[in-house]
Formats: C-alpha cells, sequence, structure tokens
C-alpha cells in the first residue's frame, strides 16, 4: 500500500494542454495572491518553451482577434506586458457586407460609444509567448513554481480504486510518471480526453465547410484600422489588419468549394480572394466553375481581372465607397502561410465535473466568423479563477463541484448565446433563396442604423 | 454573573439531564445518526447546508477580516495602512484597488501571524470544520458531536484530504467537558437543536478567548420559519429531511440579543444577518434577522 502511493506525485491543480486558455489558467492561478500558494503543472504535448525564442519577422497565419475584454484580463494576470506590441494591430472598425445586397451593409465602429479601440489582431503565436514569458517572470520570485511539462503527452486519466481514501483523478503521462491531482483543467481541445474522462457529453455539428486561413500582404499599407467582411454565400469572407500592409484572411467556405481553393497555386488563389472580396456571386460561381476543371487554367485570371475593370467601370460615383471603405487588395500570400481546417459548432453539457473543469475549446468550439474562439477561452479563464478564488476564501475543496458549479452558472449561458448566434449568422448568410436575402438585407439595414443596439453588440463582444 | 437565560421559564424549570447537560435529546440523536451516510453527498439530501455552509464561510470570513485593527498602536507611521475617511468607491479604480489591496495584504499578515484555534460545536459530518481547517489564517479545528455515527462520517472524510491531516480534529465530546479556549467557536444550527439552547450558548462564550470571536445561527420562531423550514423544507419540497426541525425549539434572534444584553460588558453582538432559502439559487442574506434563519457574530471584548 505504502509504496502504491509513492508512485504518485501530487499536486493541487493539472492543467492538461499548453494553448492560450491552458497556459492563462496557469498564468492567472499563480499570479492571484489567493491561489499562488497551491501547486501546478500543466502538461502539454510538444515543446512548448521554444516559442519564448519565436522571432520570425512575418507574420504566422493563426491570427485572432482580441478584444478589449481579453486584453484586460491580460493586463490583470500580467501577460499583456510580455506582448511584442509591434505584432499586435489595433483596429477600430468592422465593415460587413452582403455579397448578395450591395446596400446591406454594417459598419461597427466604436465611434459613438467611449470604447478605443475595438480590438487587437495578434498571433496565437505572441499570446502563448507572452503568457510564457510571464510565467518566467512569475517563477523567478517565488519557490513554488508553476511546472510546465513537455514533450509530454496524457496517455490515460483514470480514477484510483474505490477502497483508496482519496479519490483525485490520476493522470498517467506518456513518461511513465503518473500524477494525481485535486483539480483537473481541460484545456485540451476540440477532442479533450480531460472532457472524455469526466463522462461530460458534447453537442455540436460540423459544418460542410472549412476555413483557410493565410498571411498576406495588401497593396495599400494600413487601410485605416478597418476590418473587413464579406458574407458570401458559400461562407464569410474576412480580412483583417495586421502592422504595416500585412494583413490576414480568414476565408470559410463549402467543401467543395475548399478543394477548389486547396488545389489552385498561390498566386491563383490571390486573384481569386480579390474576385471574391468584389464580384458578383454569378461570376465568382462561373469562375470557380472553369478551375473546378483545371485548377492550372491561367485564362482565368485574365477573365476575373476583365470583370473587375467592368465593376469599376460601373462603379458609381460614390455610393457608400468613399475613401474610408476602400476595398483591401492583396498583393501578395505570404508562402506557405495556406492552411485549412474544418468548421465545426460544439458546446458541452457542462463543464465541471467533480475534479474536473474544462476551459477553452474543451468546452466549446465556435465558428471563426465573429472571431469569438480565444476570447471565449480568456472568458471562461477569467471566470474559473474568480471561482476558485471564490472558492479558496470559504475553505471549499476546489476540486468539489460544489466550489466549481459558479463557473458554469456564469459561463455557460454567455458563451451559449455566442455560440447560438454565429451558428444562425452562418445560416443566415449561407443562403442564397432571394425572399431571405432581401429579408436579411432589411435586417441588416435598419440594424445598421440602430447605433444603440449595435452599440451593446459591440460592447458585449469586445469590452 | 451571566443572569437569566434564552427562553428562561423552559431551561430553568427542566432540571432533568438526560444525556449530557449541552447536549440534545435522543430523538434528536438517532436522526442525525441516520443522516450520516449521506452526509458528504453534495447532491444528497444535505446539500442545503452544503450550500449554507458557503454563507457561514463568508459570514466568518467577513466578519474576522474587516474587523481586524490594521493599523496596531505601536506601528510606525511609514508602516501603516491607509485607512481613507470616506468610501473608497468615491477613488479612481486604480487607486481604490490599490488601496484595497494594501488592507488585504496587512489583514493576511495580521492573520498569518496570530493564526487562530476554532472549535466546532456540533460539527456534524464535518462540513463546516474542513472549511475552516482549510483556511490559511486557521492554525487548527477541534470538531465535536454527540453523534457516534456522524464523528465517524466526518473522521472518515477527512481522509480525502491531505492538507486536513494535521490541521483538524474530532471527538465525540459535549461542550462542558472540555477545558481549553479557543479564538473562534462556532454554533451554527445547533441552538434549535438542543434543550437547554441557554446553558449551550453560556459554555461556548465562556470559551472564547478575549477578542475571539462566537458564531451562532439558528431560526426564528415564527410562522415564516414555520412554513420555510417545515412545511415546505420537510414536508412539500422534501429538501430538508422530514424530522430535522421542532418549532417550539426555535429562538428568536431578540432573545439571544437582549440576552446578550443583559450580560453584556464582555460581550458584543457586531453583526448578525438573516438568511433565505431560495430553491435554484441558494441561501443569500436577507435584510431582516428577525424573520426566519438568522446568522450572529458575537466578540468576546473583555
Amino acid at each position: 500500500m505504502l509504496t502504491k502511493r509513492f508512485l504518485h506525485s501530487f499536486r493541487d491543480v493539472v492543467v492538461v494542454g499548453g494553448g492560450p486558455a491552458g497556459l492563462s489558467i496557469l498564468t492567472a492561478l499563480k499570479n492571484s495572491p489567493k491561489t499562488s500558494h497551491l501547486e501546478c503543472s500543466l502538461i502539454e504535448g510538444s515543446h512548448i518553451t521554444k516559442i519564448k525564442e519565436f522571432d520570425d519577422p512575418n507574420y504566422t497565419n493563426r491570427v485572432i482577434s482580441l478584444t478589449t475584454k481579453s486584453i484586460k484580463f491580460m493586463q490583470k494576470i500580467g501577460n499583456w506586458n510580455y506582448i511584442d506590441q509591434e505584432r499586435i494591430k489595433f483596429y477600430d472598425n468592422l465593415f460587413v457586407v452582403d455579397s448578395q445586397d450591395k446596400d446591406a451593409n454594417i459598419s461597427f465602429t466604436n465611434d459613438s460609444i467611449d470604447y478605443n479601440p475595438m480590438g487587437a489582431m495578434c498571433e496565437i503565436l505572441n499570446v502563448q509567448k507572452s503568457l510564457l514569458l510571464r510565467l518566467d517572470d512569475i517563477n523567478s520570485t517565488t519557490e513554488n513554481k508553476a511546472e510546465i511539462i513537455e514533450n509530454v503527452k496524457v496517455e490515460d486519466i483514470v480514477n484510483p480504486p474505490l477502497n483508496e481514501e482519496l479519490d483525485w483523478p490520476i493522470i498517467k503521462l506518456s513518461n511513465g510518471d503518473t500524477i494525481q491531482t485535486r483539480l483537473l483543467i481541460g484545456a485540451d481541445g476540440y477532442n479533450s480526453p480531460v472532457r472524455k474522462y469526466a463522462g461530460i457529453e458534447s453537442r455540436g455539428w460540423q459544418y460542410d465547410s472549412f476555413g483557410i486561413v493565410s498571411t498576406l500582404t495588401l497593396t495599400t499599407e494600413d487601410f485605416n484600422n478597418v476590418g473587413y467582411q464579406r458574407f458570401l454565400s458559400t461562407g464569410p469572407l474576412g480580412v483583417l489588419p495586421l502592422t504595416d500592409n500585412n494583413a490576414t484572411l480568414v476565408w470559410s467556405t463549402k467543401a467543395w468549394l475548399s478543394k477548389i481553393l486547396k488545389s489552385v497555386d498561390d498566386d491563383m488563389f490571390k486573384v481569386l480572394v480579390n474576385a471574391a472580396l468584389r464580384l458578383d456571386e454569378v461570376d465568382l460561381n462561373y469562375v470557380y466553375k472553369k478551375l473546378e476543371v483545371d485548377p492550372k487554367d491561367t485564362s482565368v485570371i485574365d477573365d476575373i481581372n476583365w470583370r473587375l475593370e467592368e465593376m469599376e467601370n460601373k462603379k458609381e460615383p460614390s455610393s457608400f465607397w468613399d475613401d474610408d471603405n476602400e476595398i483591401p487588395e492583396v498583393e501578395t500570400l505570404l508562402p506557405g502561410s495556406r492552411a485549412m481546417f474544418p468548421l465545426k459548432m460544439s458546446h458541452a453539457d457542462t463543464y465541471v465535473a467533480p475534479r474536473v473543469a474544462l476551459v477553452g475549446d474543451a468546452a466549446h468550439t465556435i465558428h471563426p466568423l465573429a472571431g469569438q474562439g480565444l476570447n471565449m477561452g480568456q472568458t471562461d479563464v477569467s471566470i474559473l479563477i474568480e471561482t476558485i478564488e471564490k472558492g479558496i476564501d470559504r475553505g471549499l475543496d476546489i476540486g468539489s463541484t460544489l466550489t466549481l458549479e459558479p463557473y458554469v452558472s456564469n459561463a455557460w449561458p454567455m458563451n451559449h448565446a455566442i455560440l447560438g448566434v454565429c451558428d444562425k449568422l452562418h445560416k443566415l448568410f449561407g443562403n442564397d433563396f432571394t425572399p431571405i436575402v432581401a429579408i436579411r438585407g432589411l435586417g441588416m439595414k435598419v440594424f445598421n442604423n440602430l447605433t444603440p443596439i449595435k452599440d451593446m453588440l459591440v460592447k458585449s463582444l469586445s469590452v | 454573573m451571566f443572569k437569566g437565560g434564552v427562553r428562561n421559564a423552559r431551561v430553568i424549570t427542566r432540571t432533568s439531564v438526560r444525556y449530557h447537560q449541552t447536549g440534545t435529546s435522543e430523538s434528536e440523536l438517532s436522526h442525525f445518526n441516520a443522516l450520516a451516510k449521506s452526509w458528504w453527498d453534495v447532491n444528497g439530501p444535505q446539500r442545503i447546508l452544503h450550500k449554507m455552509n458557503l454563507l457561514r464561510m463568508d459570514f466568518i470570513r467577513d466578519n474576522i477580516r474587516t474587523h481586524l485593527k490594521l493599523n496596531p498602536q505601536d506601528v510606525k507611521p511609514e508602516d501603516e495602512v491607509y485607512i481613507p475617511p470616506y468610501n473608497v468607491d468615491l477613488l479612481p479604480k486604480p487607486i481604490k484597488e490599490n488601496i484595497i489591496l494594501d488592507q488585504e495584504l496587512r489583514r493576511n499578515e495580521i492573520l498569518g501571524a496570530n493564526k487562530l484555534k476554532v472549535l466546532d460545536v456540533g460539527c456534524g459530518g464535518g462540513i463546516l470544520s474542513e472549511s475552516m481547517a482549510r483556511l490559511s489564517f486557521v492554525e487548527s479545528v477541534q470538531g465535536i458531536d454527540l453523534s457516534p455515527e456522524v464523528i465517524e462520517a466526518a473522521k472518515a472524510h477527512k481522509l480525502k484530504d491531505p492538507m486536513l491531516k494535521d490541521k483538524l480534529t474530532y471527538n465525540l465530546q459535549s461542550l462542558e467537558t472540555l477545558q481549553e479556549t479557543f479564538d473562534v467557536i462556532t454554533l451554527f444550527e445547533i441552538l434549535e437543536h438542543v434543550d437547554y439552547p441557554a446553558q449551550v450558548l453560556l459554555e461556548a462564550l465562556n470559551r472564547v478567548n478575549v477578542g475571539g470571536w462566537l458564531f451562532l445561527s439558528t431560526i426564528n420562531r415564527d410562522f415564516i420559519s414555520w412554513f420555510t423550514t417545515i412545511f415546505m423544507g420537510e414536508h412539500v419540497l422534501n429538501i430538508v429531511p422530514v424530522g430535522t426541525h421542532t418549532l417550539d425549539k426555535y429562538i428568536n434572534h431578540g432573545e439571544i440579543e437582549s440576552w446578550l444584553k443583559e450580560n453584556g460588558d464582555k460581550f458584543k453582538l457586531v453583526d448578525s444577518k438573516g438568511c433565505i432559502y431560495l430553491p435554484s439559487y441558494g441561501w443569500k442574506f436577507t435584510s431582516n434577522e428577525k424573520v426566519g434563519n438568522y446568522f450572529m457574530a458575537i466578540q468576546r471584548i473583555q
């Protein structure tokens, strides 16, 4: 019995997953005076600490939009100071248009409210790096250090035998070690092994869609800090500003189209992005058909350019398009930065079980159209840390559901609302049935003029 | 020293001691013995008690922390913590947060240097005892109860958390047999279950160190209490096991208050709060301690 016990090492908290959510909860736990005494470890399968040395001048393709609320939380736990400020881009305007109704558009700005800016475009790598540096900083001032166990995978999570006094879960690692922990935090992504161990059901669906990301340069430098998003019937296409004339692309498309977009070369892809930002859907569909037959058909490029010129000539002197709302034009594509991933929506039934809490993608995955994924994870972490602090104040066992329940009641409903809205937007705009186009166009026009409601939405998403 | 008693008539006229003087009757005991098994199931029959414990801990912690003297007489001026003579909410947020953080750190410092010795009277399965023992400013907790089964349940559950090992002890013992004194004594949901509440209160107060605290909770003897705790709680909603409460054992807030006043120079009623259980939410403090359940914080001033 005695020898068996010594096989495990013990922790108060084990976090599985070294993504932004996992590193954030570890940092938050070590940052708070109420929880810094806890012995915490994070387990990550990759060589995550090498991110600290990252300094490639080119932008990576995993870029997210940080809301003001997320930034405030990062300031609170102290990693904001370690963010490479030269690699983030604040923007204060998001311009959304409907491909099938030119006049239907929404301009999200924060002019009418005193929030400035709307958000910041930031590489996920930059966030992770800042968290790792902040953890080094914390560790340099304390004996009770945050431990990162890297290059190690979680092989299994099991319950101790029933006759054992300690009911803490046992984590078996690929390096042969086992850890028994009071609280196990799953920040281990969509296929979360922690969620599976806890027996928490996650519901959702795959969209018949893929997201394509890429790093771009634009012909014009810095388009007035405006993010641009066009809703096509194949899915939304967003071009969001980075520093100088860099930008990042998030293009959600139907499966058939993503196949085409994957098969074309960088030059063709660049032309296609410019076309999809501007041309009517009829023109686009014609182009897609030609490429479906032969993705290397360079005559398509001439065809697109001709159509774009035609469009330019027909453009009315000034409808909505004044100088402030220039449609971005892609100049180059960073080679090798094009990547594709399937889109899905899922939400766990709950985020807690005895001795288990889920954060980030382990709890929910979202359509990227509103850029809320990482921000939702940050909100999870901020609520979870408050919940744990409260549990410590009350002398509770932090692994008990009694401690963890408020985390679910405070985080779940808002996440569900955001997931629902993004799912409905995806379905609404993925439609080209005329009455629906008309109604949604009307809706967008009305919405664009309802400043208080718009502000409320901007506020709830960004602050 | 102490005049009269809570609900004088009953305490004084009934002199036969059936169990221990400060103990509970046998029917109460068998009731709680039967509950021992499910005591720690946070989703089981004692869930409402687990939820109430959250409020108890808030009440205890807030009272202990807010009544600390942050700047003792002998402190050097440069070491003094700034206490604004006005509402800190009037200050800009970062300044307010800094002042509050400063004060919190000082509180941690003071409490860290004088850790508290706690006695939990009628500890039951140890819900409050365990919570108290986990607090960083608590040195040790002793839980006592007269039901052998619940003490066994408490001892068994204690083993499930290694951090309780050296801080928490349980004894099958009555209050008057204890010789020690304590910094904090808790009497939660006890007075309405004993035959001689004044005696219990007196025995407990006599064991509080000067500057120390006695925290208690019980129930006002009124229609609302009968309706919520017995009619709704036990018989309609079944959130509390039937037979948990007996209405004529309830004690009004005013009775304890005036009893304390009569015996007033040593003890001060520092805080009292009413509380109410809202199904699907949990317990919530109310502004009226004279109706339904209530908490009291009594400090020994000399």
